[in-house]
């Protein structure tokens, strides 16, 4: 992953083009960097898949998938930026993270020629969600850190949880059988 | 920007958010932008309404009028771009303004005791009791605890 440029770093003249997605959740455009992300889905695909968790501590996460015998915890990306819950209709898996994000749509892949810090003056959660800000047909656009979707600290409590919900739906499954 | 009196004494810029006027130091004003576009997108922070690109670097825009005269207003479309200054560090922040921006110098008395700590003190401008602001000290958070600034943009 690009880091953010340093503060006082001195414009580059040659940059590097870094590939990203373009997406969409609740009418708002992100970035995230192509590389981090295994596979794009419909939502539909994981629909037999997924297996709901009992998470009232943390709302964006509803599900879990296991997908080649790692477990996948599905984030709701409306429910992470803290925007009007919308509709998805496609999943990010990333790569390396066990993290599945639920957005609207993918918009395109585009180049960006770099990613700039966020200003100082923004001191909350997004300073966790954004490896920074790019600069994009004469727009800003947020560019997503994958590893901003779940701390470590979630991520533990989520595993637990995950691997109850799963032995209960293979229990469910083999009852059922 | 009309200028009123600089007669070496200490300047300010004056400038309108919503009914009030309010200064500014000049040493800590950039420039008065032209109206540009704010660029929104999700974030938690108090206060910030958004970003501008400005001469090569994205500048915060604070919703200052939310905490001088309790309101965000919509009638602010150019940009004052001053240095926020704090502890041993600065960064550039831009309040929403109407245009009319004045040069303006005096001696500045000192707050009234229970002033917030955003007011640096009072200036008299024509008999008109003005606010001098200080930046710096607007409620935005605790900015120190922030490492990265903003920079150079490609506009």
């Amino acid at each position: 992953m690009t880091q953010a440029r340093e503060p006082n770093s001195k414009p580059r003249r040659a940059r590097h083009a870094e590939r990203v997605i373009l997406f969409f959740v609740s009418g708002q455009l992100f970035a995230i960097s192509a590389e981090p992300v295994q596979e794009l889905r419909r939502t539909d695909c994981l629909a037999g898949a997924a297996v709901e968790i009992e998470n009232p501590e943390l709302p964006k996460v509803r599900h879990v998938v296991e997908r080649g015998g790692q477990v996948y915890c599905v984030v709701n990306a409306c429910l992470h930026f803290g925007l009007p819950v919308a509709r998805p209709g496609l999943v990010l898996i990333l790569r390396q993270m066990r993290v599945a994000v639920l957005v609207e749509r993918i918009e395109r892949m585009a180049e960006i020629s770099a990613v700039y810090a966020l200003p100082a003056a923004f001191i909350g959660d997004e300073r966790h969600w954004y490896r920074g800000l790019s600069y994009l047909d004469d727009g800003v656009i947020p560019v997503v850190d994958p590893g901003g979707f779940l701390r470590p600290a979630e991520f533990q409590r989520l595993e637990s949880v995950a691997k109850r919900a799963l032995a209960q739906a293979e229990l469910d499954g083999a009852v059922q059988g | 920007m009309n200028t009123i009196d600089n007669t070496g004494r200490p300047s300010f810029v004056v400038l309108q958010v919503g009914p009030r006027r309010f200064a500014l130091p000049s040493e800590t004003v950039v420039e008065l932008a032209p109206p540009v576009r704010l660029h929104r997108f999700p974030h938690t922070s108090r206060l910030i309404s958004g970003v501008i690109v400005r001469r090569g670097r994205i500048v915060p825009v604070y919703d200052a009028a939310s905490v001088l005269i309790g309101r965000s207003s919509s009638a602010q479309r150019f940009f004052l771009i001053a240095r926020r200054r704090w502890d041993s560090s600065s960064d550039l922040g831009a309040i929403a303004v109407n245009g009319k921006c004045e040069l303006a110098s005096g001696e500045m008395l000192a707050p009234d005791p229970d002033q917030p700590a955003w007011l640096a003190g009072r200036l008299l401008i024509n008999d008109e009791p003005v606010d001098v602001l200080d930046f710096g000290a607007l409620p935005c958070g605790d900015a120190t605890a922030v490492e990265s600034r903003s920079k150079e943009f490609p506009s």
